[in-house]
């Protein structure tokens, strides 16, 4: 019937269509967890101090969307021919492709979920400027704060007071009346050194920097997370649709 | 016997502007007691700083000439000492005095025990109380009142920091619900598909066709045929169960 081959035709076209977006959109997440995977602003060490791998859901993000894009041509050459082998190869092998991407949305929420300022906090008092010399992560961790500080004028987690507040491995080697916050935490001049080191021990507004590190940390860990989160959601949902009308087309195929 | 010390009304304080490094654990800072000495002092005299224990202020006795001023070490023993020692022309009105002292902030003397007077860093949180003491040749010239007990900081461990967080965000409650049940029903609708079309093949001899919709029979002109007998075992009832197109049902 002429009604019905075009209601076929149509269905055909929506779903080579919907194939076509996901192949796009498996692409676009691949590209987007090599970027988050990359470390782009030397924020890894901190979050890998935590004992909190984001990273893992960035990691199955690229296999994922690898399998998407690949998933989409089979799918478009499934629903052309009107093969019900292949349209069912496709559907089983994308409900595990969904399942794997759930697991990546859920995983990155929850991981972003658990880093609060208290997790950073904990993690630069016990490790910053820790005096183990056999060991290379903490010279790295150290390494890292120093450069977040230094590039973004912050010091702390919350702020120069981190360092008062609580004991410290810094407090260990450096005392307090000499160094009670450390030296990159004052405000430096061209060469490196402090424009008044009194007036940074005091604590004298504009010879030290007041605000904390969280903000810097969390903004480029936010766009991560939400990135690999909200991102993936969307192209399940979109997934979801695509997949119902798979599966309606492929019952309607007869042998 | 020498001249009782002037008692002046000043009493020491700290800074009033915003300092963060007002108080720390083993330092803290003062406002310097700008005119507060003028018409006391002569040009030779000296302003001191003594410091004592809070508890310990009462007992405190100005020292009878500069031989007597008791030292940084001796702090833990005699409960007190005096320290920053600056001529009392700084901290006249026709001076610039220095706006804030920090009394602890000198390290080296602390290690090296010289015996000139030592601003070394405070060994315990406190509290402390401080006045001022004019001391000229022949000994005590005036002082000031004794300030409030001031209390130094104390840090606290960091594993009294709790890293786990309350309770999680409202996103990964919708993200996890959403996406549960979206799986849910796909996997559903999948078994239903296959659980479907496995009844429907065991009910199906042979059709011929593999295009989707060529499946009605009715509408070719030829002369009515004979009914088509049922095959055994399909009972198409209710109708619709052998197949899945949307056309009315034809007889098995």
């Amino acid at each position: 019937m002429a009604k019905s081959d075009d209601c076929v035709h149509i269905l055909q076209g929506l779903l080579v269509f919907g194939n076509v977006v996901i192949g796009m959109c498996g692409i676009a997440l691949t590209a987007e967890c090599i970027y988050f995977v990359s470390n782009p602003h030397g924020l890894y060490p901190l979050l890998k101090a935590t004992e909190n791998d984001i990273n893992a859901a960035a990691w199955i993000g690229i296999f994922v969307g690898l399998a998407l894009f690949a998933l989409s041509i089979l799918g478009i050459i499934a629903v052309i021919k009107a093969s019900r082998t292949l349209l069912l190869v496709y559907i089983i092998l994308m409900l595990i492709t969904f399942a794997f991407e759930m697991a990546s949305c859920i995983t990155a929420a929850t991981h972003r979920d658990s880093l609060t300022p208290s997790v950073f906090l904990k993690q630069m008092l016990e490790r910053y400027q820790k005096s183990e010399p056999a060991n290379n992560s903490n010279n790295e961790f150290t390494k890292t704060w120093d450069e977040l500080m230094l590039q973004n004028h912050c010091c702390g987690v919350l702020g120069p007071s981190d360092w008062q507040e609580y004991t410290s491995a810094f407090r260990l080697t450096h005392n307090d009346a000499d160094y009670p916050w450390p030296r990159k935490c004052c405000v430096l001049d061209a060469q490196g050194l402090p424009v008044s080191l009194d007036g940074c021990k005091l604590g004298v507004p504009g010879y030290y920097n007041s605000n904390g590190c969280y903000d810097a940390i969390s903004g480029p860990v936010n766009t991560h997370a939400w990135g690999v989160a909200w991102f993936g959601f969307a192209i399940l949902c979109w997934t979801f649709c695509v997949l119902l009308g798979t599966m309606f087309y492929w019952s309607g195929i007869e042998y | 016997l020498p001249a009782p010390s002037a008692r002046l009304p000043y009493v020491p304080h700290l800074p009033p502007m915003a300092l963060l490094g007002k108080v720390t654990a083993t330092t803290f800072a003062l406002e310097g007691p700008r005119c507060v000495f003028d018409g006391h002092a002569d040009a030779s005299d000296a302003v001191w700083l003594a410091v004592a224990f809070a508890n310990a202020s009462a007992t405190f006795r100005n020292p009878r000439s500069r031989a007597d001023v008791p030292r940084y070490k001796q702090l833990p023993t005699a409960r007190s000492y005096m320290t920053l020692e600056t001529a009392a022309a700084a901290y006249s009105c026709s001076a610039p005095s220095p706006p804030v002292l920090r009394v602890g902030s000198d390290t080296a003397c602390r290690d090296q025990g010289r015996q000139d007077p030592c601003n070394g860093p405070l060994p315990s949180p406190g509290p402390y109380r401080v006045k001022f003491l004019l001391m000229g040749c022949r000994g005590p010239k005036a002082e000031t009142r004794w300030s409030e007990p001031i209390l130094l900081r104390r840090a606290v461990s960091p594993g009294t920091i709790d890293p786990v967080p309350t309770r999680h965000g409202s996103d990964v409650v919708v993200i996890a619900s959403i996406l549960a049940s979206l799986g849910a029903v796909l996997a559903t609708a999948v078994l239903g598909a296959l659980g479907a079309k496995l009844r429907g093949s065991l009910c199906h001899q042979d059709l011929g066709t593999d295009a989707f919709t060529r499946r009605s029979y009715r509408t070719h002109h030829i002369p009515p045929a004979l009914p088509q007998p049922v095959p055994p075992g399909c009972r198409c009832s209710p109708p619709g169960l052998c197949r899945s197109s949307p056309q009315p049902p034809a007889p098995c």
